[in-house]
């Protein structure tokens, strides 16, 4: 499994420098990225590249270190070793700036449900820096298109999950991010809610923003352009939902999961 | 740069005004303590219930008993028909005190002979004892004295021989001697710390708690900006309070406030760095709400018992008194104190500014680098 | 049986895994009664005094040595002038100033009565007064030493006879230890109890035990058990403490203190369920527990501030609080040895069953 997963398209290779490519010309690229706590390797010397306006999916078994990467690629954790661009700049040396460029949503949605919808939308644009004009104009708009401009007044602890979870969705696009992290979107949701909520991304994903986003449920990572599985810190298999169900001869990504995984 | 600090500000302010409870706590109770521990934490001794066996009868001892129930501080008790009555009132707690004048003590004093009556104090209460045993005997000893004074009066040969020393006794700053005076400056403090630490350290812990702490990690602003919109509130709202607090100190308790308010807000404004930063500090070795509040009330509880708001520094163990010098209580009490009731100027408190200044620093720099490390 | 067992297991682990809940069970009442017997003395000594000496004879000199040789006095230095005095009180220098004018000595042999002046820091009555006492004694020994110089001349000729009962060393460790049994208590039963309840009610994990066998009734017996026992036991710890290291005297019973406490303790657990009851989260939980029963406690009970200085108000609030009925019974049974308590026993086993009674109704609604 590990030769075929090497040989995989779009893998970089390890022995691959920054000089060899371009950071710019990836929305996400990774390199040999490395995460250790004490003795534990989280992430081991993982490699990637995520191109511009790509859904990606992120995939993984609970504890496998999806959320470490995540985390590292947000700059909320420094690796140990290893570099990793995001929109061109490095997590290691401007984690500040990559700030700006990206949006993050949870699976704990991190809304206040003490906050209105509109207020949790004005703090949101508030904080990455949004003039009053911008955050009126965005905020209206965006709440049309997410179908909950009736609701604005409502306190987001009186909303059903559907909800919280688009209105947790257009926080982290307020500010028109170029990369989209979504940790587990749509944990607890109901089918429908969840449809409609992919139909959401591939409109961003079509606007031009890159989606990165981790789930488990297999009918999601259907979605995604191409998805990457890891297992123990290490990605072991990347490619197009198509072909990994190819090479593995699964019918599903289901069954492609449980064999790369389970193994 | 600063205006992500309002929003953050603008967002806590909502959010406190939502909670009913916490709003409650904040607003209300401060109110409830002042008004309540200004009347309770009183150490002015009162109302001391004294029962009386007068077998003398006599024109003497009916003087003596009047010149007790006269004073401020004692109360007729339960009547007594024999010494056995005494004791038992006093075992039962029915009375604080018994006077037994015996029978033959005017005899005594119009013979010259020194007449003596006996006074028994329930000890239970040391400290209550001890002053009312003084007071009892200085009931006594002015009344012998004005009887000395008749006498030296009548036989003027024999003033002469009466030479004593007396001392003239004048209290600065507290005339009247009331304890309050010194309690509700005290109390001012203590509103001040619980709010302005309680809330420091629940904002953070909270937002950990519901998962927005991770939505502002990985949103552009910096954990300054952070710090800062989530105290700067605290900050505005500990200053209505110690404003609030110190208008009802003055209006309702009476207190004189003879220093100036700028000092006080100046002294305030150090040691809200102390009670901020202890705050965030708590905030960032806690997981929940829970675990916040536990380790600020430990260590609340401790600081505040050792800061000479009820117990003065000076009756502390000498290894005691030392550990206090730590202790940022300590040094805002006093100068709370210094400031309302004695118009303590700048020189005058440098001495505990300088320190409390010094510990606000270390503080509020150790949590906020702490609060980087954990945030980032 | 079995399940309020197994309950009260899961209780204990709870406890003894959360550092915290086992700081303010176990560490907090040791802190207290090391501070309160060892730290906090409520007798006053060591008060720095100043002097201003204006006579400068051998008659003012011999007064200073007198005033100053009081085992409570300390001797804070000279002053030159009247201008230093506030100064002097307002750094804290002394807490009072004994200014002996000019033409004492003069006046001692001339007059018979001379006067020197006390300027006494007022800011902290009770120091203040404690201040103007040891002065004023030391005085009177200064005179009885000019009365020795001349027999008669200044006894007075009435005296009093003092006798303390039941404490007669005045310690206030004997007043404040059995007192702080009453706090510890009312701390562990009711605010640890309605704490770890509302945890329960908040995580939901009491929809997750009520949909098994057990009855609220035996889930309330099985959360209250382990607070119950950690409650004796803090209890126990602190009296043993007070009567070993800190000697306080125990002219009673232990048997019947038991009995007592025993009641005191139900109703504490009591007020803790009636909270947890009432209150949807920790966090009033928390609140309430602190402003209905350990400030009340603290404050209004006796354990410190005697309730006859109050108004009248907070003397009435203070007869609803359980403390002020157990203070009384746990002092009386060290200190004077007493065993019955009819008034403060009758109202304690009232207010026991009342508690109980609404705590377990409230509860059972609360649950449906």
């Amino acid at each position: 499994m590990k030769g075929r997963g090497a040989g995989m398209e779009g893998v970089p290779t390890a022995s691959m420098s920054a000089g060899d490519v371009a950071p710019g010309k990836y929305a996400v690229l990774v390199q040999g990225l490395t995460r250790r706590f004490g003795d534990f390797t989280a992430v081991d010397g993982i490699s990637f590249s995520v191109e511009r306006g790509e859904i990606f999916g992120f995939l993984g078994a609970n504890g496998a270190g999806k959320t470490t990467a995540i985390r590292m690629l947000c700059g909320l954790l420094a690796p140990t070793e290893g570099e990793a661009w995001v929109d061109g700049f490095p997590v290691v040396a401007a984690p500040e700036k990559i700030k700006r460029r990206i949006g993050y949503m949870s699976q704990r949605f991190g809304l206040y449900d003490d906050l209105t919808i509109q207020e949790n939308v004005s703090f949101t644009g508030g904080i990455y820096g949004l003039s009053r004009r911008e955050v009126t104009e965005r905020g209206d708009l965006l709440l049309e298109r997410l179908g909950l401009k009736d609701y604005r007044r409502r306190l987001t602890s009186s909303l059903p999950l559907g909800f919280k979870q688009r209105l947790a969705l257009g926080c982290a696009v307020l500010h028109s991010p170029s990369v989209l992290f979504l940790d587990e979107p749509t944990g607890g949701v109901d089918p429908l809610a969840r449809r409609q909520f992919w139909d959401l991304i591939y409109e961003l994903a079509d606007g031009g923003t890159t989606i990165f986003v981790t789930t488990h449920y297999m009918d999601e990572a259907e979605y995604c352009r191409r998805v990457s599985i890891m297992v123990d810190g290490r990605v072991v298999a990347l490619d197009s939902p198509a072909r990994l169900k190819q090479q593995t001869g699964a019918g599903t990504m289901q069954d492609v999961f449980l064999q790369v995984v389970g193994r | 740069m600063f205006r992500p600090i309002f929003w953050i500000a603008q967002k806590e302010l909502r959010q406190l005004f939502r909670d009913r409870a916490l709003l409650r706590v904040v607003l209300v109770v401060p109110m409830i303590q002042l008004f309540v521990f200004g009347y309770a934490a009183n150490t002015d001794l009162k109302n001391v219930r004294v029962s009386v066996l007068d077998e003398d009868r006599s024109e003497g001892s009916r003087r003596l008993v009047d010149a007790y129930y006269a004073s401020d501080v004692f109360v007729p008790g339960p009547a007594a028909g024999a010494p056995r009555d005494l004791d038992r009132f006093l075992l039962e707690g029915k009375t604080d005190a018994a006077l037994w004048i015996p029978r033959g003590f005017s005899e005594d004093l119009a013979r010259g002979d020194p007449a003596s009556v006996a006074v028994t104090v329930d000890g239970v209460n040391g400290n209550v004892a001890g002053r009312v045993m003084g007071y009892a005997t200085a009931i006594v000893r002015q009344e012998s004295l004005a009887r000395l004074e008749k006498v030296a009066l009548a036989h003027p040969g024999l003033a002469a021989r009466t030479h004593r020393v007396d001392a003239d006794s004048r209290f600065y700053y507290n005339p009247e001697l009331r304890s309050r005076h010194y309690m509700v400056p005290g109390i001012v403090v203590l509103i001040i710390t619980i709010v302005s630490a309680m809330l420091t350290g629940i904002a953070v812990v909270r937002e950990r708690e519901i998962g927005t702490l991770e939505q502002l990690m990985v949103s552009p602003l910096t954990s300054g900006q952070i710090i800062a919109g989530k105290t700067i509130p605290i900050v505005v709202l500990a200053f209505l309070e110690l404003a609030f607090a110190t208008t009802v100190a003055v209006l309702w308790f009476r207190l004189p406030f003879e220093g100036s308010v700028l000092l006080l807000a100046g002294c305030a404004m150090a040691y809200l760095l102390v009670t901020l930063g202890v705050g965030l500090l708590v905030s960032t070795v806690s997981a929940t709400q829970q675990q916040a509040m536990f380790t600020l009330w430990f260590f609340l509880v401790f600081g505040i018992l050792m800061s000479g708001f009820f117990y003065p520094i000076e009756n502390m163990a000498r290894e005691v008194q030392w550990l206090t010098y730590l202790n940022p209580f300590r040094y805002m009490m006093s100068m709370v104190r210094g400031i309302f009731l004695q118009g303590a100027t700048l020189p005058d408190v440098a001495s505990d500014l300088v320190p409390l200044a010094a510990i606000g620093v270390v503080t509020f720099t150790g949590a906020v680098l702490r609060f980087q490390k954990r945030f980032t | 049986m079995r399940r309020i067992l197994a309950l009260a297991r899961k209780e204990t682990y709870h406890i003894l895994r959360d550092p915290r809940s086992l700081m303010v069970a176990i560490i907090m009442p040791i802190a207290m009664v090391i501070l309160y017997g060892y730290a906090i003395d409520m007798e006053l000594s060591d008060l720095p005094v100043g002097i201003l000496d204006e006579d400068q004879s051998p008659a003012s000199r011999e007064l200073v040595t007198r005033m100053m040789s009081s085992q409570f006095i300390v001797d804070a230095g000279r002053l030159s002038s009247r201008e230093e005095v506030e100064p002097g009180f307002r750094r804290g220098r002394f807490r009072a100033v004994v200014v002996i004018p000019r033409g004492f000595a003069e006046s001692l042999v001339r007059e018979p009565v001379s006067r020197v002046q006390v300027l006494i820091d007022g800011a902290d009555a009770t120091t203040a007064a404690a201040v103007d006492n040891y002065l004023r004694a030391a005085i009177l020994l200064f005179n009885s030493g000019i009365a020795a110089g001349r027999p008669g001349s200044a006894e007075l000729p009435m005296g009093a006879r003092v006798r303390v009962l039941f404490n007669p060393q005045l310690e206030s460790d004997n007043f404040i230890v059995p007192g702080l049994v009453a706090i510890v208590l009312v701390m562990i039963c009711a605010l640890l109890t309605s704490i770890a309840i509302t945890r329960e009610k908040e995580t939901g994990t009491m929809e997750q035990v009520l949909t098994t066998p057990i009855t609220p009734r035996q889930l309330v017996i099985g959360k209250v058990l382990p607070y119950l026992l950690i409650g004796s036991a803090d209890g126990a710890l602190v009296l043993l403490a007070g009567r070993f290291v800190f000697g306080v005297p125990m002219h009673g019973s232990w048997w019947v203190l038991a009995g007592y406490s025993l009641i005191y303790l139900l109703i504490a657990l009591a007020l803790g369920l009636l909270i947890s009851a009432v209150a949807a989260t920790q966090r009033v939980a928390m609140i309430m527990a602190l402003m209905a029963t350990l400030l009340p406690t603290m404050l209004l009970s006796g354990f410190i501030f005697p309730r006859a200085s109050m108004p009248w108000p907070l003397q009435w609030i203070g007869q609803i609080i359980p403390a002020t009925y157990y203070l009384e019974v746990i002092r009386g049974i060290m200190l004077k040895g007493r065993i019955w308590f009819p008034l403060e026993g009758g109202v304690m086993v009232g207010m026991a069953l009342l508690l109980m009674a609404m705590a377990v109704k409230k509860f059972e609604t609360t649950m449906e």
